[in-house]
């Protein structure tokens, strides 16, 4: 099966600066895939020129197997939900929300009805003959999300759209959205510099570094198994130990930090230096020996969080950061201890 | 970053083509006419083409040869446009007085004539045969003339058509210029001596007291220049308000004299400019942080030095705006001194204005508007440096 | 103390800024032939000769001609200009801003005179069609400014929105641009007239007996001779000016509703 939409090699410039470079991306129908990465790393341009209001500079771009790129915005069918929503302010709720059936010349009382049958679906009914200055955040934003979504676009691209709203309502609404992609089988595009929030929703995340993609997976496999140490720094916590790759096998390797050997999973060949991380919360701390992937370990520092603690640990000249539970203990400053992993928890980072 | 499709260049260009044209015709062409009219100097050269050609060999001191008497006969002959020739004679008539019954009587003569080209113009009238008749015509001759610039500055040329100032009874333009300077400057004083602190007070302000401040500085700018020169009018009269007040508060025994005076011209536009020097302050102030002055006082600086050393020093760039902006104005200003002015606190604007409607004189309303419009031009490209938006206030 | 001072100082001000303004108000109701107070007792003579008086009937009429034929000619101009100037899309578009600004910052009457020559060899001087021309170029640069101060206040995203919601090009202007720049076409229309209404200088070069505005016969009758008219005539265009302002302040509000 083709991909629903694709990038192929696509580019785009501003002026000396190469903003998208050499993009390959494709999005399946029914997908969610978020777009992630600092801000300046392309992805708002990416989603620009899929919505078509910037042309790529080379390169083309395909719905459905049909080349796009010179293709008007108007003439996309796409629903875009912006960063600050973008409604009419000179309109209301319901005058918004019927805007785009009024662009496809859907009969009067067949909008009415539509209209009536979205706005009720996200409960603001009430609220239909009111501007969109005399709504709350949320309400606006729900506003933006049903007028994207009442003409039945073919895929929705939604820029940063929570970036606006406090925490607990974009939580809230994160939840919603995700809710509505399940239940509409909608086709979302989503850009986020928040990966928690892309994480939350995704059923891929591409994350971007300088118009590059740098990984493109589930967020479970971009958490547990980042491909490289822009991916592992960005996303979550990770602590990066430097090594070099002793014995090299299918999927796994052992490398030399220090004194100990460890064994990690990763594709690499013998001899290389390589940088693994290892997540915080996959360090086991004991007070035995353990038999295999263990350094000895001394905590310099406990930092007191709430539900659990942050520890900081000194190998020689290694500094690691583990999170301990509540339950697993008491930690002191100067206590001798012992780290250890899983060798799938702790990855091989390209260079 | 500019990346524009032609297509929206071209859109972009037909919206803005029709104001473009309009401005050009209706504002810079009219304003190059004003210019060139005052060097432009071709009324009698239209008329005289052939005597102009035929001048030019002659160098002025005595009689012309009489290939010129043939000339000047046979362009007066032949000449259409009455309107032409009588702008020529007026022309010449500025120059020589005589000229008048003396160039008709030559034109009928002319055309009575049989063969023009041989023709005696002396015989005709013997004012043609004193030379400075025909000395009138060579200076007036050439198409181009420094003659209206110079005296704009109370300059001309002598007899040897070197450069030398103007007697010091016939000089009044540089006068008056140092006069327009001088009231500019005391209304720009004014102002500022009283819009850097009102200023300061409304930005200090908050909630109603501030709204009430600056609603006073707006409802001037917003309420009719001429209502507002009428009502200064009313107010400075003999019996005026004012004189009437300060006598019944047995301040005064004789009314003061304060209207068609100097006084009465700077109070006058130190009302209708103040708004132009409190704003562009006040839009300064307003951005300071409010803490900055409790922060400097928590630094150790007296009210004074906090004032002198944070304040003063922010307030600076809306202060010379407003200060620039007050005087570019004020140097234009023709209404409030034409009406609660005397006769010597007329500015440059209402000589210009006296050369244009009173005279008819092109030439030297044209070179008086051209220095007024050089200075106005160059403050205001001084205020566009300054100020970010080159955008007057109020607008 | 420095309280006091303030005190004292900002009122003094504020007294200076608007006591002449509403002292000439008043006078507009007096009996007497003298500009003077106090008011011997009220009447409205003053405005019966203000509309009875041909002179004075001609001028207001004069004055709302070529006001009205100055703020259409400006504002269709100067609309289309500064939807032109929006988007960066020209080059020269600062240099284009300047020149659209200039006729406020040329001293008017350097204007009126190229005016009144050029008016003179085109034979429009003295004509109607010459005044309205000659106010329309004074009054563009407040329509620029308004109509381009609503328009960057335009959120693109809400242009892009429409796009992507199916609107061509011409649509989104239509129902999305336009509405939205309203209020600033509106406020820099009245900003026009009340230029225009105002506009004494420019007149005294270019318009005839024929086209005497209110403003030029207020000018005349305070220079020949003054009479109680001059202050129902600044009765009226203060209550005019004001009538326009709370128009357009309507017009905003009504486009731009408070946050609830």
């Amino acid at each position: 099966m083709g991909a629903f939409i694709a990038f192929q090699d696509v580019t785009k410039k501003f002026g000396a600066v190469t903003v998208v470079d050499h993009l390959d991306l494709e999005i399946a129908k029914g997908e969610f895939l978020s777009l992630l990465g600092p801000s300046g790393s392309g992805k708002t341009t990416i989603l620009m020129m899929l919505a078509g209001f910037e042309r790529p500079s080379s390169g083309s771009i395909l719905l459905a197997d049909r080349p796009i790129t010179h293709l008007p915005p108007h003439r996309r069918q796409m629903g875009v939900v912006f960063q600050n929503y973008a409604l009419f302010p000179h309109m209301t709720v319901a005058e918004n929300v019927a805007f785009p059936l009024e662009m496809q010349r859907v009969p009067r009382a067949e909008i009415t009805r539509r209209v009536e049958r979205a706005l009720d679906m996200v409960r603001l009914s009430p609220l239909k003959d009111r501007k969109p200055s005399q709504l709350s955040g949320g309400q606006q934003q729900r506003v933006a999300l049903t007028r994207a979504l009442v003409f039945e676009p073919d895929v929705i691209l939604m820029d940063e759209p929570l970036g606006a709203l406090d925490k607990q309502l974009r939580e809230h609404m994160q939840l919603e959205i995700r809710d509505l992609h399940r239940r509409l089988g909608l086709t979302i595009v989503f850009v986020t510099h928040d990966q928690s929030e892309a994480l939350t929703m995704s059923d891929r995340i591409a994350v971007f570094n300088a118009g590059k993609v740098e990984q493109i997976d589930t967020p479970q496999a971009v958490y547990d198994r980042p491909r490289t140490r822009f991916v592992a720094e960005f996303i979550g916590e990770t602590n990066l130990v430097e090594g070099k790759v002793v014995e090299a096998g299918a999927q796994q390797a052992v490398v030399r930090v220090g004194e100990a050997a460890l064994n990690v999973s990763g594709e690499v060949s013998a001899g290389r230096d390589v940088s693994l991380s290892l997540r915080p919360e996959r360090i086991r701390l004991g007070k035995e020996p353990a038999a295999a992937n263990a350094l000895p370990v001394t905590v310099a520092d406990c930092i007191y969080h709430g539900d659990h603690m942050r520890l900081v640990l000194k190998s020689g000249p290694l500094e690691l950061v583990a999170r301990a539970e509540r339950l697993a203990g008491d930690w002191a400053v100067g206590t001798e201890a012992v780290a250890s992993f899983d060798p799938q928890d702790c990855t091989v980072l390209a260079s | 970053m500019s990346r524009a499709s032609v297509r929206d260049r071209s859109r972009a260009f037909a919206l803005v083509a029709p104001l473009i044209l309009f401005l050009a015709l209706f504002f810079v062409w009219p304003l190059w006419t004003m210019v060139t009219a005052s060097v432009v100097d071709d009324a009698v050269t239209k008329v005289l083409p052939r005597t102009a050609a035929a001048m030019a060999d002659w160098d002025g001191s005595d009689l012309p040869p009489p290939a010129v008497h043939g000339a000047l006969a046979e362009d007066l002959r032949t000449v259409q446009d009455q309107q032409a020739l009588g702008e020529a004679v007026r022309r010449l008539n500025s120059a020589v007085s005589g000229f008048r019954t003396l160039l008709t009587r030559t034109v009928t003569a002319a055309r009575e004539a049989s063969d023009p080209a041989t023709l005696d113009l002396s015989t005709i009238d013997p004012r043609w045969s004193e030379p400075r008749f025909w000395r009138a015509i060579k200076e007036a001759v050439p198409p181009y003339t420094d003659r209206n610039l110079l005296a704009a500055l109370d300059l001309r040329r002598d007899a040897g058509g070197s450069i030398v100032a103007e007697e010091p009874g016939a000089a009044a333009n540089r006068i008056i210029m140092l006069r327009t300077f001088v009231i500019a400057g005391s209304v720009t004083l004014a102002c500022a001596a009283i819009g850097l602190p009102y200023a300061m007070l409304a930005a200090a302000a908050s909630g109603v007291m501030r709204a009430l401040l600056l609603l006073a500085v707006l409802l001037p700018l917003w309420t009719s220049l001429l209502v507002r020169t009428a009502a200064w009018f009313i107010l400075l009269q003999q019996e005026g308000l004012i004189n009437r007040a300060l006598a019944a508060l047995g301040l005064i025994d004789a009314p003061l004299p304060l209207i068609f005076n100097r006084l009465g011209v700077i109070i006058a536009m130190t009302h209708v400019l103040l708004p132009f020097m409190v704003l562009p302050i006040y839009s300064v102030l307003i951005a300071v942080p409010r803490n900055l002055m409790p922060a400097a006082a928590s630094l150790g600086a007296g009210p004074i030095r906090a004032f002198w050393r944070v304040l003063l020093p922010l307030a600076m760039p809306g202060l010379m705006s407003g200060c620039l902006l007050v005087f570019m104005v004020a140097i234009g200003y023709y209404i409030t001194p034409a009406l609660v002015g005397g006769a010597n606190d007329q500015m440059i604007s209402s000589v210009i204005a006296f050369y244009a409607l009173g005279t008819a004189n092109w030439g030297m309303a044209g070179a008086l508007g051209l220095i007024l419009l050089a200075v106005t031009l160059l403050l205001y490209l001084v205020y566009g440096r300054l100020s970010r938006s080159p955008q007057l206030p109020g607008a | 103390m420095l309280r006091a001072l303030q005190i004292v100082f900002g009122s003094l001000v504020v007294a200076f800024l608007i006591l002449p303004i509403i002292a000439i108000l008043p006078l507009a109701f007096t009996s007497s032939v003298f500009l003077t107070y106090p008011i011997p007792s009220y009447s409205l003579r003053w405005f019966e000769e203000l509309v009875t008086a041909d002179v004075w009937r001609l001028s207001i009429i004069n004055s709302l001609i070529v006001g009205g034929g100055a703020t259409l000619l400006s504002t269709v101009l100067g609309t289309l200009a500064a939807l032109g100037l929006r988007g960066n899309a020209l080059p020269l578009a600062g240099l284009l801003r300047t020149l659209f600004l200039l006729p406020m910052v040329v001293p008017a009457v350097v204007l009126g005179v190229g005016m009144q020559i050029f008016l003179v060899r085109l034979g429009l001087a003295s004509t109607y069609p010459g005044v309205i021309i000659a106010h329309a170029v004074l009054c563009v640069p407040f329509v620029v400014v308004s109509v381009s101060a609503a328009l960057q206040g335009i959120d693109p995203a809400v242009e892009k929105a429409a796009m992507s919601l199916g609107a061509p090009p011409i649509t989104v202007f239509r129902r999305v641009t336009l509405p939205l720049a309203v209020p600033g076409v509106v406020s820099g229309a009245v900003f026009a007239f009340a230029t225009s209404l105002d506009e004494v200088v420019i007149t005294l070069f270019v318009a005839g007996p024929n086209q005497r505005t209110l403003a030029r016969q207020m000018f005349s009758s305070i220079r020949e001779n003054i009479s109680p008219t001059v202050a129902a005539a600044a009765l009226l265009l203060i209550v005019g000016t004001l009538c326009l302002a709370a128009l357009a302040a309507l017009l905003r509000r009504r486009e731009k509703p408070a946050v609830a």
